[in-house]
């Protein structure tokens, strides 16, 4: 009572309040942070134009269509292809430092990655000629998000590959020893064996990423400081800027509450799954 | 696991006792970093050889003392007995939080609109200490001498003649470096974009900016005209670089990569700068006003050690305080008792200039507007140099505008 159901109260309450008055404003708050204030939630002409910001709101939707299916495919291949090689093991501890590292000292490391002069991406480019096209990709409305959706794959792989790890420890060796014995390709064995009994482990590994992605702020405050324009900003980050930059709990609390919303009906779906599995 | 559990124990017994002891020492807190915060220092340590009181110095970030230091204030007991701020905006919003300061300062020592944006019916919330002019563009003397340039004395000297020349030395990235702060902030920004306000559309256009949507519009003619130049000189390729860390951008205005840079008299105080003989600046040509602004010290209210505290806020306002800091360059005094004779050449010429006839000093734009529109100022800046064009710059001005009505009002 006192630790959550308080606190949800009292921010749905505050989100109905105006900064000034304090008065009950109804939905103003909502109508202000998802349309009306400088780069709203959902941003429309600028989603029309496909140009950066499109909204804090539609930046977390793409940042889970891109990070989800990456981390959960990359995680899931460096379990499975790394599981019987030799040095797996040494592999694994160093895509695992990814989520070792907090998220703020990753966030610094990823400006100096793309630093336009010192950075690893820029010379990358310049070696395969392709110096032209150097520049800090952080900086750039078209470029941020992408830039630091990227560096967090990195970041989270680590945490996909080690739940799929401890799932295939699951799978009983004398399945895939049948399969063997029916000279079923690996390839066949992979996807009719592995990937089936991984249900729930990839169930478990959607949930938390999915919670991650929604509530994703610590790289966007260090690296980009959600801009230029907020063309990087995502819920969270936006949430703290209305609360604490410009002092307006009210519609603080509003982004607060969709966030909320986005995130239980998310956890809701998947944990009903994961029971049903 | 016993190890562990030891060394956690005695964490723990250290940070009780630790937290139940007072410290002796005076906690200040300012954004100083590097250079700056080694300069201070030195002001901080003669303090303590002439009163005995130690001093610890924490640099802040920009985030931190917008945001953290606040909510640290409105709920004491905390550490800090004295921050130093250059925002009289932040000033005035913590004002419940912070201690007045009126008994400690001589105000007649400084110029009246230094104390004037700090004080409110009677009472002045801070001290005076340090004075950044934002002169004009920074270069060096050698590189100029070298490429055949030289100093232009219009605009349009400066856009047609100098720009493209500039832009023509071999090995040149952009004629002008443009710089964001070392967590992304783009204040740098601000400061160039004051200049063209003030060059292009005068003083006074920057006064009223300041004063709000009352008064003058983001979206007003005059302030469309002034950006509509400044994004033309943007959409050209290689005018401006693209915002890098500010300090680096100052390297690399050494090694050649750019000739020109705008900022504040705080950058000859750099390490970066090699050669102080070798640096030079030239004023925003035609220009009839500068900003500049100052560093203010505020008493916390349940400062730990209150005396002590009164006693450097006393010290760091005094001209012998201030005389120590402008002597080791990149500083300006607001203390009007400190000698001509303390500046080094490069700031001496900045004090020259701002004290000139015919231009006037105008309080930094977005220190004193402040809060979020400072940082969505700061926000929109970084996402007009970095995709310049009329659709961009009327985005800017129409955010601005908004932000504007939202804080300060119609």
């Amino acid at each position: 009572v006192i630790f959550v159901l308080y606190p949800i109260v009292d921010t749905v309450y505050v989100s109905f309040l105006s900064k000034d008055s304090g008065n009950f404003v109804g939905l103003e708050n909502y109508n202000y942070v998802l349309f009306e204030k400088v780069n709203p939630l959902i941003n429309t002409a600028n989603i029309l134009q496909g140009l950066f910001p499109m909204g804090a709101l539609i930046h977390n939707l793409i940042w889970i269509t891109i990070h989800l299916p990456v981390t959960i495919l990359l995680g899931l291949a460096f379990a499975v292809l790394l599981r019987d090689v030799k040095g797996g093991t040494i592999v694994k501890a160093i895509v695992f430092l990814g989520i070792v590292v907090p998220l703020v000292i990753g966030g610094v490391l990823f400006r100096y990655v793309y630093d336009k002069d010192a950075g690893v991406v820029n010379a990358a480019l310049r070696v395969v000629g392709l110096g032209a096209y150097a520049m800090d990709f952080t900086q750039f409305r078209q470029t941020a998000l992408f830039s630091v959706i990227l560096g967090s794959i990195w970041i989270w792989t680590g945490f996909a590959m080690i739940i799929y790890s401890a799932g295939l420890e699951g799978i009983p060796k004398e399945v895939y020893e049948a399969a063997e014995i029916d000279g079923t390709s690996r390839w066949r064995t992979f996807w009719r064996i592995t990937v089936p009994m991984l249900r729930s482990t990839t169930l478990v590994v959607v949930t938390l990423t999915l919670l991650w992605e929604l509530k994703i702020f610590d790289i966007v405050y260090v690296v980009t400081q959600g801009g230029p324009g907020g063309a990087s900003s995502v819920l969270a980050f936006d949430m703290y800027s209305e609360a604490f930059q410009a002092n307006n709990l009210g519609t603080g609390a509003a982004i607060a509450v969709i966030m909320t919303l986005m995130t239980f009906g998310v956890a809701a779906y998947l944990v009903n799954r994961m029971s049903k599995s | 696991v016993l190890v562990i559990i030891i060394v956690v124990a005695g964490i723990i017994v250290y940070a009780y006792y630790a937290s139940t002891t007072p410290q002796s020492k005076l906690t200040v807190y300012a954004l100083w970093s590097g250079t700056e915060e080694f300069n201070f220092k030195q002001v901080l340590g003669n303090f303590t050889a002439n009163t005995g009181i130690d001093v610890s110095y924490f640099s802040q970030t920009t985030q931190d003392m917008l945001i953290t230091v606040p909510q640290q204030l409105s709920a004491p007991p905390y550490d800090v007995d004295v921050i130093i701020v250059p925002w009289p905006n932040w000033i005035h919003d913590n004002a419940e939080n912070l201690a007045p300061v009126t008994d400690l300062v001589t105000t007649s020592q400084f110029p009246t609109n230094i104390i004037q944006p700090v004080s409110a019916d009677g009472t002045l919330w801070a001290a005076p200490f340090k004075l950044s002019g934002k002169p004009g563009f920074w270069y060096r003397p050698s590189f100029f001498e070298a490429n055949g340039l030289s100093v232009p004395t219009t605009y349009d000297e400066f856009k047609n003649t100098l720009l493209p020349a500039i832009k023509a030395v071999p090995g040149v990235e952009a004629a002008i470096a443009s710089g964001v702060d070392a967590n992304g902030l783009g204040w740098p920004l601000s400061d160039v974009t004051e200049a063209w306000i003030i060059g292009r559309g005068g003083y006074q256009l920057q006064l009223d900016l300041e004063t709000g949507p009352s008064v003058r519009n983001w979206t007003d003619s005059q302030v469309t005209s002034v950006f509509d130049e400044l994004t033309g000189l943007l959409e050209t390729p290689d005018y401006f670089s693209a915002p890098a860390e500010w300090t680096g951008q100052i390297g690399k205005l050494w090694s050649g990569a750019y000739g020109l840079f705008f900022e504040g008299n705080f950058v000859t105080a750099q390490p970066q700068v090699e050669n102080k003989s070798d640096i030079d600046f030239f004023p925003f040509p035609e220009t009839n006003g500068v900003s500049g602004s100052v560093d203010y010290t505020v008493l916390t209210k349940d400062a730990p050690h209150m005396d002590q505290a009164k006693q450097l806020i006393q010290y760091l306002a005094s001209a012998d305080a201030q005389e120590i800091l402008v002597k080791q360059g990149g500083a300006l005094a607001t203390n009007t008792g400190v000698p001509a004779s303390a500046y080094s050449a490069s700031d001496k010429k900045v004090v020259d200039f701002m004290g000139k006839a015919g231009i006037t000093i105008v309080p930094d734009l977005d220190d004193t507007i402040g809060g979020q529109w400072q940082t969505t100022f700061w926000d929109q800046l970084k996402l007009l140099w970095t995709d310049p064009s009329t659709a961009t710059m009327n985005t800017v001005l129409n955010n601005l505008q908004a932000a504007a009505i939202e804080q300060q009002g119609t």
